[in-house]
């Protein structure tokens, strides 16, 4: 398929964001993209809840990744708008990887952008890494900011 | 142990080391701090002292009492009063089936295949009769389901299963006499008043650092679990229904719940779950074994047996696989209060409640790793392999090391 050089390559990015310095280095990137490519940019934060859940503490981990990443994804859309960036957030719920990959499925993203940590074996045995399942089942390019 | 501020301690520092388990390993810290309560009781009482953590010492039981009463108010100030309206016939039908299928099933096969003895049975059944409002509401956030008009009438179906598990705890139980009249006409007089006079009473008053509104909630509580346990009911029956009745108005102040929560969470539940656990005796466990496979499929299929024609009945046909899943998962919480009831009334044995405890972390388990092994691939799994290919044939995945701006 020839390449049309018109138009913006990633029109639309997805950031995963966890509020870790790396999640916010990763916005970065994709502000640079934004700047660059024109592109749209939606930055998804995603409260994972234990397992198996028990009533009041689903509410109150919802409570606190609610005020936790409404803070932080604040920052982010003032700093996008500072570079001349629109950019839109959400909060979602379940296992991020999972949700990341959903989400980049039904609003048809060109490209994910999540930061990689340095998980732990011990984490990688028992939980698997996030940016290791989006690399393996996304549909789309997947850029991992360390 | 007689210094208290050193069994205080112990209690706590098994609180923190359950959280932190909860942290790394990312699950409920109701289930770790079960487990940290059987482990450290196996572990203190054949080492240390033989009374163990002194879990039968009366300001413990206290605090951890508090802690189911809380608890389960807070379970109940989580119903939404204008989607149970909306839903109530669906909800109704299919709690009553999802609570009696399982109450029926299992008090049955404890009877006749455990041979258990009849009062043992049924409190067999009615621990297991439990549905965790809890992992239905965490699968339906992440689906989406919540929003749909199926989610909104599973939700409400299992509060009903849940009230009526703690309706048959507080009245199954308890012999029939004047004092169970005049519990259930000051209780039902009460349950009226209090959606009145509670918002009321806290617009007038409230709003305040002497935090009147939890004195005024705690002491409603305590009364009515005082009565219960004076006809010898159960103090969480009370404390569950008031807290549905105020779920639409004290439900939802979230600064109200928010400082229950930490009261609960910080102090009062970790004395209630690793209370629950360190009466889990591990031998009986590892003894008879199958028991506690018994009654867990004992659960699952009595509860499936009875969904499965309910929920065609309102043709509700293409979710049934989740349906049927999450709803076969049992409330930590209802369930281990149930267990706990028995085995301080003396109705069922200390290895029976361990089979219990045993069966109703595995039916709160088991059908979350089933959810999430059958639902994970679905949006994961690429549809496609070749859809893995981007149009400009550019790579699939860049990995780059970037400085720090």
């Amino acid at each position: 398929m020839p390449l049309n050089v018109d138009k913006p390559y990633f029109q639309k990015i997805l950031v995963g964001y966890d509020g870790s310095p790396l999640a916010e280095k990763a916005v970065d990137v994709a502000i640079r993209f934004g700047i660059c490519e024109k592109s749209s940019i939606c930055v998804l934060a995603v409260a994972r809840l234990p397992e198996p859940a028990t009533t009041v503490e689903v509410g109150a981990v919802l409570d606190d990744a609610r005020e936790h990443y409404e803070r932080g994804l604040a920052k982010v859309v003032e700093r996008g708008r500072s570079r001349g960036v629109e950019i839109s957030t959400d909060i979602v719920v379940g296992h991020p990887a999972e949700q990341l990959i959903h989400r980049a499925e039904t609003e048809q993203a060109d490209l994910i952008i999540v930061g990689r940590r340095g998980t732990s074996l011990f984490h990688k045995i028992m939980l698997g890494s996030v940016s290791e399942r989006v690399l393996r089942y996304a549909h789309c390019p997947v850029l991992l900011v360390k | 142990m007689e210094n208290v501020w050193v069994l205080a301690a112990l209690w706590v520092g098994l609180a923190l080391v359950a959280t932190l388990l909860a942290i790394w390993f990312r699950i409920s810290t109701a289930l770790t701090e079960i487990l940290v309560g059987t482990v450290a009781q196996l572990i203190i009482g054949a080492f240390v002292i033989q009374a163990g953590l002194g879990a039968k010492t009366g300001w413990i039981t206290f605090l951890a009492g508090t802690g189911a009463i809380v608890l389960t108010f807070l379970a109940g100030a989580e119903l939404d009063p204008v989607i149970f309206r909306a839903k109530w016939k669906e909800a109704t039908m299919v709690g009553l089936v999802g609570f009696f299928g399982p109450f029926i099933g299992c008090t049955l096969i404890a009877y006749f295949l455990l041979h258990w003895s009849w009062r043992s049975s049924e409190l067999a059944g009615v621990a297991l009769s439990t549905t965790s409002v809890a992992v239905v509401y965490a699968v339906m956030l992440e689906l989406g389901f919540n929003k749909t008009e199926f989610g909104k009438a599973i939700l409400a179906a299992c509060f009903v299963d849940d009230l009526g598990t703690v309706i048959a705890l507080g009245l199954i139980f308890s012999p029939f006499t004047y004092k169970t009249l005049i519990f259930v006409v000051v209780s039902v007089g009460i349950f009226i008043v209090l959606p009145f006079l509670t918002p009321r009473f806290f617009s007038r008053y409230g709003g305040r650092p002497s935090e009147l509104e939890a004195k005024f909630l705690l002491f409603f509580l305590f009364a009515l679990g005082g009565l219960a346990v004076w006809a010898g009911s159960e103090a969480v029956l009370p404390a569950y229904v008031i807290g549905m009745v105020l779920a639409g108005t004290v439900g939802k102040d979230q600064v109200l719940v928010r400082r229950l929560r930490t009261l609960t969470f910080g102090l009062l539940t970790p004395f209630y779950f690793i209370r629950a656990g360190s009466f889990v005796s591990v031998p009986a466990l590892i003894a008879a074994p199958l028991v506690f496979v018994v009654l867990f499929f004992a659960k699952m299929f009595s509860k499936m047996i009875g969904l499965v024609p309910t929920v065609k009945a309102f043709k509700y046909q293409r979710e049934e696989g989740l349906y049927y899943t999450l709803m076969m998962s049992t409330g930590l919480t209802f369930g281990t209060i149930s267990a706990l009831f028995g085995l301080n009334h003396n109705v069922i044995t200390q290895a029976q409640y361990s089979y219990l405890v045993a069966t109703v972390i595995g039916s709160a388990v088991v059908p979350t790793v089933i959810a999430n092994a059958f639902f994970m691939p679905r949006h994961l799994l690429p549809k496609d392999e070749s859809k893995r290919e981007t149009s400009a044939g550019v790579p699939q995945v860049s990995e780059v090391p970037m400085e720090a701006e």
